[in-house]
């Protein structure tokens, strides 16, 4: 999923084997909601979202952490693909399956508004059982129907959004996205056995992780009635999560209550603490803090260059690592940087850039400087993969600028570097301006408004542009293949990169099951998109940048896939 | 001055056209054509894909001046369309946001008035003293000192401070947003609501109020020199009749001018205070819509600053009648 304030994109989809096939392949006797394991720390990441909280309930929570500089575009589980609005629609929606990430390193799927699932031999055919008696907040139960409607609403050609290539992993899905049928037919949906089964367009042994995703949650009836389902998301959105919505959204906040209809979470939890939540939309990420600081709110967004300062004075969840990389992309259709004839400046450019002073300067080296762009916490990850042009090493940044130049380019205008305005990203694009103009590369800064940033990438607006990705599910491919392969051009491979050897190398991975093997093949792509065409430049990997009032906020956490579980926070 | 006055009224409907004209007809001679801006930029090859799927999401295939006439076809019904981006109704915009622009910049209209007035008129009384130099600085800095960075002090002192010193709740100002949005008499904050208003219009009023206070000093030592205040004084008026009556008055000709553009600036280019405190005014959404190219929110949202300059003007120039009994408007040269 896209990182709205800090990096960007999320749906990882789950296409990688392996991993989720042991936590799914024997949880056909899994029933019911499962209360938490025990809580493991791995690899530095304290992620302790773990059992039934317990504190105490009511009370109103306000929030200037998740919208500290726009409001949200999207807020539709079919339309969103930031972080930042996620946190908003996981509050009020539940979807078949949860991601349990009590133990960082081993995350497991669970079934959630599902009794429980099971594949067919050859993980043709999923089969949903859904629970019974669970409703939406309105009162209208939650059926099989409910998914299949929702389904079919978000593969609606005209309404479709960024996520929508999800639905190809079912069979008729791609049909119903093309527009050729009406609705998706790999999907049955039987309300008196309470079975959804789903039939895939090729053999898909991780679906129930991708089926907990946004854009697979529910809907109820009352979408059909809609002239068109853009409303949904300006009016009162119905859900069946832990929070529902008090009134409409507007430009300045999006306000949710208790839901006293929900039926609990993976968790144990059996209701939200929180009475209300008011998320504030703010327009600046340093006077968003200063409100915090002033008392006007529970949660703010760390401000770029007070990291210590906010960890030494609030909560905070610096101290969990997120599956999460702070990178730029390069736009490999852009005449000035893209292409095979400007590898060279590219590989100057990322040579350029202190990385090391970017980390002290504005996180006061609470991140790690990548070395790659698949963050740790991805089996698979190996330290060090960008080996020669990802360091700080402004002669070789000049020789190989050099290099460019005797081939016969010139740089006629600055490089444009793009980035979402107020969102704390304006100090580390002008360092990273700074560093290429002492190499001799002219640069300029270009801010673009938050809310359809990554709207106009996607319309092909980048040049070299500020991206992040936080896994939408931690695996090697949400990496590699949902931003770097051929398919993912349009969606969220911004840059257009297109490699025939990488997309090869990326598509064998994909179906291979020895996990060794998978992660070398894995490797060895991003070595090529590193390495030999150098079309992205890492920058960090993040760690969680909410603070909190911990006089008054308790268990606020983050997950390493950075969703917070608001129904399990409450106030002193 | 009644027919000087309609006249003057009617004057701001072609005003309002060719305001309007002018903006679209810009927009559309920037470099590149709309489509090509939202895809990414003026001197950069734009996949053709991509311009075809931006043109088609924004509607933009028609001819230029097909688009023109559309538009005010649809302006004169007072339909405004709506946002490329958000799909919403430009005139809802407007109702929400005018009023919000209105509000702040009423208020720091009455800040500049009450304190730069005073101040310069101060300033020109005791010309050369200690308060005339002490203003003089403060004036400059305050004029110099960049909104934000101004909006951003204020906020540590007056909301961040208090709020750890404990002060009362009534002594913590807000730095964000609208507040409760509680008015009486349109104007007038109720309850909580000043807390939230007192800062906005203040850095607002920042930079204006020293320009008003400057010019107020500089017109009422020219007025005091003036025979006429000489003739007053040997009348035998007592000098606070003398300066108020017959000096303030006349030296406020230039400073009504000023506040008149002033609070068309507030409410249309308040840009960096509304943003620095999530005012949700007119202002930022301009300036939101000119970098995305959202035509339809730049032009419904111009509409409603040009109508409000045309207004304010219209009011000064009738103020200056009574500001300067000498100024009669409609009776033709009289001798």
């Amino acid at each position: 999923v896209k990182i709205g304030r800090g990096t960007r994109g999320l749906l990882a989809v789950v296409m990688s084997i392996g991993l989720l096939a042991a936590a799914c392949s024997d949880d056909d006797d899994d029933s019911g909601v499962e209360a938490g394991g025990a809580t493991t720390a791995s690899g530095g990441a304290t992620t302790e979202t773990t059992a039934a909280a317990t504190g105490t309930a009511g009370g109103e929570l306000i929030d200037l952490a998740t919208f500290p500089a726009d409001p949200p575009e999207h807020i539709d589980p079919a339309l969103n693909e930031t972080v930042d609005a996620y946190q908003v629609i996981n509050s009020l929606y539940d979807g078949l399956t949860d991601i349990d990430t009590t133990d960082p390193a081993n995350p497991v799927v669970k079934p959630l508004v599902a009794e429980k699932f099971e594949a067919n031999a050859d993980a043709t055919v999923w089969t949903f059982t859904i629970k019974k008696g669970l409703t939406f907040s309105d009162g209208e139960p939650v059926v099989p129907t409910s998914f299949q409607r929702a389904w079919n609403r978000a593969g609606e050609p005209e309404f479709a959004g960024p996520y929508s290539y999800l639905l190809n992993f079912i069979e008729g899905g791609a049909e119903r996205l093309d527009g050729t049928a009406e609705t998706i037919s790999g999907i049955k949906a039987d309300d008196t056995a309470m079975t959804l089964e789903v039939t895939m367009s090729e053999p898909y042994s991780n679906f129930p992780a991708v089926a907990g995703f946004q854009l697979f949650f529910p809907m109820p009836s009352a979408v059909e009635k809609l002239t068109s389902q853009n409303d949904w998301e300006n009016g009162l959105m119905i859900g069946n999560g832990p929070f529902m919505m008090e009134k409409p959204r507007s430009d300045t906040e999006i306000v949710l209550v208790r839901n006293p209809k929900w039926a609990g979470n993976i968790y144990g939890d059996k209701q939200a603490l929180l009475d209300k939540i008011t998320f504030k939309v703010s327009a600046d990420v340093d006077s968003a803090y200063n409100a915090f600081e002033a008392g006007e709110g529970d949660t703010a967004t760390i401000p770029a260059g007070r990291f210590k300062e906010a960890d030494d004075k609030w909560g905070t969840t610096l101290g969990t690592t997120v599956i999460s990389s702070y990178h730029f992309e390069i736009n490999d259709k852009d005449p000035q940087v893209g292409g095979a004839k400007n590898l060279e400046l590219r590989r100057a450019i990322s040579l350029s850039i202190n990385r090391d002073e970017i980390n002290d300067a504005i996180w006061d080296g609470y991140r790690k400087v990548a070395t790659s762009i698949t963050p740790p916490g991805i089996p698979g990850f190996k330290e060090g993969l960008c080996t020669e042009f990802c360091s700080y090493d402004p002669d070789a940044a000049k020789e190989h600028l050099q290099a460019w130049k005797d081939a016969g380019n010139t740089q006629t205008t600055p490089v444009k570097v793009l980035l979402n305005a107020g969102s704390g990203h304006e100090d580390i694009v002008n360092i990273i301006v700074d560093n290429m103009k002492a190499v001799g590369i002219d640069a300029v800064s270009d801010p673009r408004p938050t809310e359809t940033y990554f709207t106009e990438l996607a319309d092909g607006a980048c040049v070299l542009c500020r991206s992040g990705w936080t896994a939408d599910y931690p695996t090697y491919d949400n990496y590699m293949y949902d931003l770097f392969h051929t398919d993912a051009i349009g969606g969220n491979n911004h840059g257009q990169y297109s490699n025939p050897e990488f997309d090869a190398l990326v598509d064998e991975a994909k179906s291979t099951v020895d996990l060794a093997k998978q992660a070398e093949l894995f490797q060895s792509a991003e070595s090529i998109l590193l390495n030999d065409d150098m079309a992205v430049i890492p920058i960090a990997w993040r760690v969680g940048d909410y603070a909190f009032n911990d006089q008054k906020v308790v268990n606020l956490k983050t997950s390493n896939l950075e969703l917070i579980n608001w129904e399990q926070i409450s106030l002193k | 001055m009644f027919s000087y006055a309609v006249r003057r009224i009617l004057l701001i409907i072609p005003t309002v056209f060719a305001a309007l004209s002018f903006l679209f007809v810009l927009f559309f001679l920037l470099p590149g054509d709309p489509a090509t801006l939202i895809a990414g930029g003026a001197e950069r090859n734009i996949d053709p894909g991509v311009l075809e799927r931006v043109q088609d999401r924004y509607g933009l295939n028609d001819s230029v001046a097909t688009q023109f006439g559309n538009y005010w076809e649809r302006t004169i019904q007072f339909d405004l369309g709506e946002s490329y981006r958000t799909r919403r109704g430009v005139n809802d915009l407007i109702g929400d946001r005018a009023v919000n622009s209105v509000r702040l910049a009423s208020w720091a209209i009455i800040i500049e008035v009450i304190v730069g007035i005073s101040v310069g008129l101060l300033s020109a009384l005791r010309r050369y003293s200690i308060w005339d130099k002490v203003t003089t600085v403060v004036t400059a800095v305050a004029s110099a000192v960049p909104v934000f960075v101004l909006g951003f002090i204020l906020q540590y002192l007056f909301a961040v401070l208090p709020n750890e010193w404990n002060w009362p709740t009534w002594a913590r100002l807000r730095t964000q947003g609208l507040g409760p949005d509680s008015w009486s008499l349109f104007l007038i904050p109720r309850g909580d609501q000043w807390r939230y208003l007192l800062l906005p219009a203040v850095t607002l009023a920042s930079v204006t109020t020293a320009l008003a206070a400057r010019m107020t000093r500089g017109s009422m030592l020219e007025v005091l020199r003036a025979d006429y205040m000489r003739t007053a004084r040997a009348k035998g008026l007592r000098e606070r009749s003398v300066v108020m009556r017959h000096g303030l008055r006349n030296a406020m000709l230039p400073v009504i001018t000023l506040l008149g553009i002033d609070f068309g600036t507030a409410i249309g280019v308040a840009v960096l205070t509304e943003t620095t405190f999530a005012w949700p005014g007119l202002g930022s959404t301009i300036a939101d819509s000119v970098i995305e190219r959202d035509l339809p929110v730049l032009l419904g949202l111009t509409l409603v600053v040009i109508l409000v300059y045309a207004v304010i003007n219209v009011l000064v120039d009738l103020s200056y009648a009574w500001f300067d009994p000498r100024i009669r408007y409609g009776k033709g040269s009289e001798p």
